[in-house]
């Protein structure tokens, strides 16, 4: 009896012990962001380093609220938004179509691999310039530079993801005379989807860059404009709220296709159980 | 086999004395903005013509963004950083205590350039017209809102497009009538343009400097209160040092160029323009030996381009030609003074643009001309 019961004691505790494991790890990250406040805080009023070049989180918070208040950040927030999703979609509308041609024509990848990988090993704001000068300076070159930056891993994940199919399953299809659409849709676009959704997740990212470098180069509204116009009136408090908004906004965009990965990809969380 | 050991003697002693020399000075870097560039070339001649070295220091110049120097300068991390005026206003709004010592553009360097052939006789001419701009922000917004202010217009009675740091190519394309540029550059580029048959129709361009209608404070060199105040002599060397090394450049441009050559690699170097620019700076010397007066030095200076347009073509002379209308906007009776006209006629611009509250800044706090050199020698 008192040897059952020393056993259920036990595995309460360890019952226990794995719920506050599981409850530590989902937390991690907010408590890893409450500490980096704390030390900022710490940093900030001990006036280790100059708040002309740190300022502390009290003035950016009172930055945040006076850019809420006067709509300043939404509307640059808004304008970024807009760019950056117009460019992601232009991106990965391209990335996926060239994607797919070259993974089932390997001589246009012969072709196109050296101008590929020539404009995309060159940094984007080597020539984000040029792209002002010919899209102008209004949010067609914002976009033009965001489905650059995006294009590329939509690309590679693409055809990574199209010749990742498996052979014996392409001889299944065509043992069932499936066409090219069926074969596409029954097959490819399954098998391929977790590798393109992950490089959907790498061009999330990426797409804010690609606006913001836009923004850095031809001005006037947008979080790069911001941040410039911010830097230019010494507010540092208001650099800081624009570069956390750019981080906000990135992250939720990742967030969201996560949440697309989970909800698209059932089968295959199932058939890893 | 003496001579020899002689020779390395002599060497040898000659190197210890370069080392101990160079021992003896002090390691300072000078914060610049944009990029290595010929407009630096008082920079260069300091560094080359031995001017920081005689003021007791061993210059590096590093290139940042504006409002890094001047960040930089004002938590003491570096001590001399070339900035405009009205930044200096802007910072010390926002506690930046920065103080202004030597005001190296004497002439707003900012200005519009348009298509000669339109009907510009006035800037109230401007109402209407798709005006470019890097952005609203810096030395070019200031410079449009002056020239729009002194017509009696505002910003809503042009069409502002913010272009970047595009305006030759975005001018040349016609997607705007007029371009803020900075005058000692970029009208030349969009002349070469324009002379070659690339600039759409635009045969020939004009250009309105703000400086001729109103007298902005300019670029110039800061320091912080701490430096200021804990160690004058240092920040009196250094102002010494460089109004020598701008002098030299005002006195003597084609030695200037050739100081430049080691700090500027697009500079245009060809054999022929180096030699004949050799023995220009060596007559210049002798010119400036005889104690001339600053308007036949002038004379000497377009005579020097007449001289070189006559031998080589635009393209190799472009960056000399940058460099001597930019000693235009350095030359002045007393090299480094500002007053404080021209600092309230930037508060007062930079207050029309929104960025500055009414008395937010105590001006006189801003500069001063108490470590300037009497006449230059």
């Amino acid at each position: 009896m008192r040897k059952s019961a020393k056993v259920l004691t036990q595995k309460h505790e360890t019952e226990a012990w794995v719920r506050f494991s599981l409850l530590m790890r989902r937390l991690s990250p907010i408590l890893a962001v409450i500490c980096l406040l704390l030390l900022w805080a710490w940093i900030s009023e001990r006036e280790l380093i100059s708040h002309i070049l740190v300022p502390p989180p009290g003035d950016v918070y009172l930055a945040f609220i006076g850019a809420l208040a006067d709509g300043v950040l939404a509307k640059h927030a808004f304008v970024t938004l807009q760019e950056m999703l117009c460019g992601l979609l232009l991106g990965l509308g391209i990335g996926l179509v060239v994607g797919y041609a070259i993974a089932k024509l390997p001589l246009l990848e012969y072709i196109l691999a050296p101008i590929i990988v020539g404009f995309q090993s060159t940094p984007i704001v080597a020539y984000a310039p040029l792209l002002v000068i010919w899209f102008g300076s209004g949010p067609a070159s914002k976009v033009v530079t965001t489905a650059v930056i995006v294009f590329f891993p939509t690309l590679v994940n693409t055809i990574v993801g199209i010749r990742g199919v498996s052979p014996n399953l392409r001889d299944l299809m065509r043992s069932l005379k499936a066409g090219r659409w069926r074969t596409f849709r029954h097959l490819e676009a399954p098998s391929a989807l977790p590798v393109i959704l992950a490089g959907l997740k790498t061009s999330t990212t990426l797409a804010v860059i690609g606006a913001v470098v836009g923004e850095f180069v031809s001005q006037g509204s947008g979080l790069g404009y911001l941040v410039t116009a911010a830097r230019n009136l010494y507010d540092t408090p208001l650099v800081i709220v624009a570069v956390l908004t750019m981080t906000t906004i990135s992250l939720s965009l990742y967030g969201l296709v996560a949440l697309v990965e989970w909800r698209f990809l059932v089968w295959q969380r199932r058939s890893n159980m | 086999m003496l001579r020899f050991f002689r020779h390395i003697a002599f060497v040898g002693a000659l190197f210890t004395y370069a080392v101990a020399a160079q021992a003896d000075l002090q390691d300072e870097r000078i914060l610049l903005t944009f990029i290595p560039n010929i407009q630096f070339a008082p920079f260069y001649v300091g560094i080359e013509g031995g001017y920081f070295a005689d003021a007791g220091f061993n210059v590096a110049l590093e290139h940042l963004q504006e409002p890094e120097v001047l960040d930089l300068v004002a938590v003491g991390q570096a001590k001399f950083g070339i900035v405009s005026g009205e930044q200096v206003i802007l910072a010390r709004a926002r506690g930046r205590d920065v103080v202004y010592v030597f005001e190296w553009f004497q002439k707003y360097p900012v200005g519009l350039v348009y298509d000669s052939s339109r009907d510009l006789r006035e800037l109230e001419d401007l109402r209407g017209l798709a005006v470019g701009i890097p952005g609203r922000f810096g030395a070019s917004y200031s410079g449009l809102t002056t020239l729009l202010q002194s017509a009696g217009l505002s910003e809503d009675d042009v069409d502002l497009r913010e272009i970047g740091f595009n305006a030759p190519e975005v001018f040349c394309l016609g997607a705007v009538d007029a371009a803020i540029v900075y005058v000692n550059n970029e009208p030349l580029q969009i002349q070469h343009l324009a002379v070659r048959g690339d600039c759409g129709d635009v045969a020939d361009i004009d250009v309105i400097a703000v400086a001729a209608h109103v007298d902005l404070v300019s670029n110039g060199l800061i320091v912080n209160r701490a430096l200021l105040e804990g160690d004058p002599d240092e920040v009196t060397r250094m102002v010494r040092g460089f109004a020598r090394a701008l002098q030299a450049v005002i006195d003597n441009p084609a030695a200037a160029y050739l100081a430049s050559l080691e700090h500027v690699d697009s500079l245009p170097a060809d054999d022929s323009l180096l030699r004949v620019l050799q023995a220009a700076a060596n007559r210049q010397n002798e010119f400036v030996a005889s104690h001339p007066g600053r308007d036949a030095i002038a004379l000497s200076r377009h005579q020097l381009e007449a001289d070189l347009a006559e031998q080589f073509d635009n393209e190799l002379l472009t960056q000399l030609r940058v460099l001597l209308n930019t000693i235009e906007l350095w030359d002045a009776e007393s090299l480094g003074y500002s007053d404080l006209e021209s600092w309230e006629a930037m508060r007062d611009t930079l207050a029309a643009m929104g960025f500055l509250d009414d008395g937010a800044v105590h001006l006189p706090e801003a500069f001063t001309n108490i470590f300037l050199p009497g006449p230059v020698e």
